[in-house]
C-alpha cells in the first residue's frame, strides 16, 4: 500500500496503519537511536518515544520531505535530549564533551584501533558526532541529514569535514597501522 | 595517508561503532501500542508542546509581574469592586497547576532516566534517594490538586508515586535485586515512555515541520 494512504489512515486513527508505518520504518529508527545511544535500553526508549510522538503529531507532517526523514529528525531530537539527561548523572563521562576535543592520549590504554575510533567518535562535540554517525556510519546523504537536522547541506558537509579532521588528529598516532 | 584512504578506512571501522543488535520489534511495538491505546482512551489535558511551554513560561512571568504589582500597589482609597471574574481566576489557577506539573514531570523524568542508567551500570548514587523523597511529596500534592483530575495524568502520577516510593525507601546498603525490581517495574509500566510523552522535550536543537 502507498505510504500516503497509510499516513492518511493513521491520521484517521487506524491502529493497523500505525503498525504498518512502524514496520516500514522501525529498523532505521532503532539503528539510528542505538548508534547514538550505544545502549539497548535507551535505544528502545528513544525508538518508542519517536513513534509515539510521530503518531501523535502526524497531522503536522506536511509531506515536504519523506516520512523517513521526518521520523529521523524526531529520533535525533529525542535521542540527544535523552542522552543529555543521562549524562547529567554520569559524572564519570563529563570529560567527553567538556574539552570539545577528542581522546588523543590513550595510546597505551586502548591499543585497539576500533576501540580508539569509538572513543574518538564518542568524544566529538555533539553536532559533529551526529553527522559522523548519520553519514559515515549509517550512510545518510548530506541532503537527508540537512533535512533531518534542519540545516543547510553545506553545514552538514562542513561539520563532517571538521569531525573527520578531529578524528584524524585523534588517531594520528595510528597512522602507520591504518596504512598497513 | 591520503584523505580518501583515511575516509575509506574510517567508514569501514565506523561500522562497528555502537553496532546495533537485531531490532526488538515486537517488544517495542507492545509498548507503543499500549501507550497509543491509553492516549486514544483518555483526552489529552496537559498540553505541553515545546511552543506552548514557552508560551506558558511567558504567561507565568506575566502573571507573576501582575501579582507582584498588585501586591506592592498602595491600597485604594475607596472600596473597589472585584476586577477579575471567577473564570479568569480559574484559568490562572489552572495555568499554575500545569506549570507545576510540567516542572515536576521534567524533574522526575531526569531522575528516573539517570536512575535507570546508573542502575544498569551498577553505580547508584545516594542522591537519587534524596531526590525521590522530594519528588514523592510533590507527587502527592499534585495528585490532590486539580491536575490530578485528569485521568491520564492521574494514572501516570500514581505509577510515578509507586516508583519514587520504592527509590526513596532504598536502604543505604542496597541489594542489586531491589534496584532491579524497581527498574523492571519501570519497564513494565512504561513509565519513562509515558513521562516523555506527557512532557515532550523543550526547544529542540533540530527541527522540521513542527515535529519537534
Amino acid at each position: 500500500m502507498d505510504e500516503r494512504d497509510l499516513i492518511a489512515r493513521a491520521r484517521a486513527g487506524e491502529p493497523a496503519a500505525e503498525r504498518a508505518l512502524y514496520d516500514a520504518h522501525v529498523d532505521r529508527v532503532y539503528r539510528l537511536a542505538y548508534r547514538l545511544a550505544g545502549d539497548d535500553d535507551l535505544a528502545r526508549d528513544f525508538t518508542q518515544e519517536t513513534f509515539i510522538r510521530a503518531f501523535q503529531r502526524l497531522d503536522t507532517f506536511r509531506g515536504d520531505s519523506r516520512l523517513a526523514t521526518w521520523l529521523h529528525a524526531i529520533t535525533t531530537t529525542v535521542a540527544l535530549n535523552g542522552l543529555r539527561k543521562v549524562k547529567r548523572f554520569r559524572t564519570r563521562e563529563t570529560a567527553l564533551e567538556a574539552a570539545d576535543g577528542v581522546a588523543a592520549n590513550k595510546r597505551t590504554a586502548e591499543p585497539d584501533l576500533k576501540t580508539r575510533l569509538r572513543d574518538a567518535i564518542d568524544a566529538l562535540p555533539e553536532k559533529y558526532r551526529l553527522v559522523v554517525v548519520m553519514h559515515d556510519v549509517e550512510g545518510y546523504t548530506h541532503e537527508e541529514i540537512a533535512t533531518a537536522l534542519d540545516v543547510e547541506v553545506g553545514t552538514s558537509k562542513a561539520q563532517l569535514s571538521r569531525a573527520r579532521a578531529k578524528l584524524r588528529a585523534a588517531l594520528a598516532d595510528f597512522a602507520g597501522e591504518w596504512v598497513s | 595517508m591520503s584523505d580518501d584512504r583515511f575516509e575509506q578506512l574510517l567508514r569501514e571501522a565506523a561500522q562497528d561503532y555502537h553496532r546495533p543488535p537485531a531490532t526488538p520489534r515486537e517488544e517495542m511495538w507492545a509498548r507503543i501500542d499500549a501507550e497509543r491505546r491509553r492516549q486514544r482512551a483518555a483526552p489529552r489535558v496537559v498540553g505541553l508542546r515545546p511552543g506552548w511551554r514557552w508560551g506558558l513560561g511567558m504567561a507565568a512571568i506575566l502573571l507573576l509581574g501582575i501579582a507582584i504589582g498588585r501586591w506592592i500597589r498602595p491600597a485604594p482609597l475607596t472600596d473597589a469592586p472585584a476586577l477579575a471574574p471567577s473564570a479568569a481566576r480559574g484559568a490562572r489557577s489552572d495555568l499554575g497547576y500545569r506549570l507545576a506539573a510540567a516542572q515536576y514531570l521534567t524533574r522526575t523524568e531526569t531522575l528516573l532516566t539517570g536512575f535507570r542508567a546508573d542502575a544498569r551500570a551498577g553505580q547508584l548514587d545516594s542522591q537519587f534517594v534524596a531526590q525521590a523523597r522530594d519528588l514523592l511529596s510533590s507527587t502527592r500534592l499534585l495528585l490532590d490538586s486539580p491536575a490530578g483530575r485528569d485521568a491520564r495524568l492521574k494514572s501516570l502520577l500514581e505509577d510515578l508515586e509507586l516508583v519514587l516510593a520504592q527509590i526513596a525507601l532504598l536502604p543505604a546498603v542496597r541489594d542489586s535485586a531491589d534496584v532491579e525490581l524497581i527498574t523492571q517495574g519501570m519497564d513494565q509500566s512504561s513509565v519513562l515512555t509515558r513521562l516523555r510523552t506527557a512532557n515532550p522535550a523543550g526547544p529542540a536543537p533540530v527541527g522540521v515541520q513542527g515535529a519537534l
